[in-house]
């Protein structure tokens, strides 16, 4: 029963809200040719030029990663799908470390501290990952710089 | 419609505006990009075009950003909006002059706000000097035509009902 009611109820509903959608599609909704055209227009040139922008690799994220020993960068490396391939020797306190980068990520193989808790960590590759060494003080991050611009804020529109 | 009436109504339509502007800058900003906004504004310009003409329109565009951007506070953002609403201005009084027919007062607010939206953008890259703004174009257009349409609407039905008023005339 009140299955029934509910049904009959939405499909009053749906009639209602389809002869209010005809009237403002006829009457209220008046364009000429020409701004349908320009509508149309415009679309197409925005999606080409966003095409464009992107084929130039314009709004791509850049990653980085980022070695740091005792607080201070170690090194800066920008990873992708060309990042390098190398095994890095950092020399901390109790030894070294060995950090190696495999085009998009990183990880830890080798750590001359007692629980090895950062080599179990495997692989980062993603911004805002990070890999610390606690024992030899070395922190491993990856960073994301955009090519667009940061917000502009000392500037309103 | 005598010289006072005229006088009237356009101040009337410059308070209009410049209470548009400022209730447009009260309103939170959805998007992450920068220039995007309603131009709410652009309704009372386009009225001015189509009611009187580009002079008219103008005058009630400069009034209106000098007026608001001493009301919000915010001198700095004055150049660009000066620049937007001049460049919308005569780019939307030169289509409505000349290409009456083609475009309804719907096509006219969707030029005028992609036109304002490319004037700010320039005139932003040559300030701050960096032409990677640019980048933001694709997404300044769809959004100019989204509230180029949504103002140009207003307008039109606006107009319909102002050229219903009748200015006495025995005096």
């Amino acid at each position: 029963m009140l299955f029934t009611l509910g049904f009959f109820t939405l499909v009053l509903i749906g009639i209602k809200c389809y002869t209010m959608l005809k009237f403002v599609l006829t009457e209220v909704v008046i364009m000429t040719r020409g701004d349908k055209i320009l509508i149309v227009f415009v679309l197409i040139v925005s999606i080409l030029v966003y095409i464009c922008f992107g084929a130039y690799g314009l709004y791509k994220d850049k990653t980085y990663v980022v070695i740091e020993v005792d607080g201070e960068i170690y090194e800066k490396i920008s990873l992708g799908q060309n990042g390098p391939k190398i095994k890095i020797d950092v020399p901390v306190i109790s030894g070294k470390n060995v950090i190696e980068v495999d085009r998009y990520r990183v990880r830890m193989v080798h750590a001359d501290c007692p629980d090895n808790d950062c080599v179990r960590q495997g692989w980062i590759s993603c911004p805002g990952q990070i890999i610390v060494c606690l024992p030899n003080r070395v922190v491993i991050k990856i960073i994301a710089s955009k090519n667009l611009p940061d917000e502009p804020d000392a500037v309103s529109f | 419609m005598t010289k006072h009436h005229k006088m009237a109504f356009l101040s009337l339509l410059v308070t209009f505006a410049i209470a548009l502007h400022i209730i447009e800058n009260m309103l939170p900003v959805l998007l992450p990009v920068p220039g995007a906004k309603l131009g709410l504004a652009n309704i009372i310009s386009l009225l001015a075009i189509s009611l009187f003409g580009l002079k008219e329109g103008m005058i009630i565009n400069v009034l209106r950003c000098i007026m608001g951007a001493l009301l919000s506070g915010s001198m700095s953002s004055l150049i660009y909006s000066l620049f937007g609403a001049v460049t919308s201005t005569l780019v939307m009084s030169f289509f409505y002059k000349y290409y009456k027919g083609t475009f309804s007062l719907v096509g006219i607010s969707i030029i005028g706000g992609i036109s304002h939206n490319l004037a700010q953008i320039t005139i932003a890259s040559l300030i701050l000097s960096t032409y990677s703004l640019y980048l933001y174009l694709p997404f300044l257009m769809v959004i100019g035509l989204l509230t180029g349409l949504l103002t140009g609407f207003t307008a039109l039905y606006a107009r319909n009902n102002i050229m219903r008023i009748r200015f006495k005339t025995d005096d």
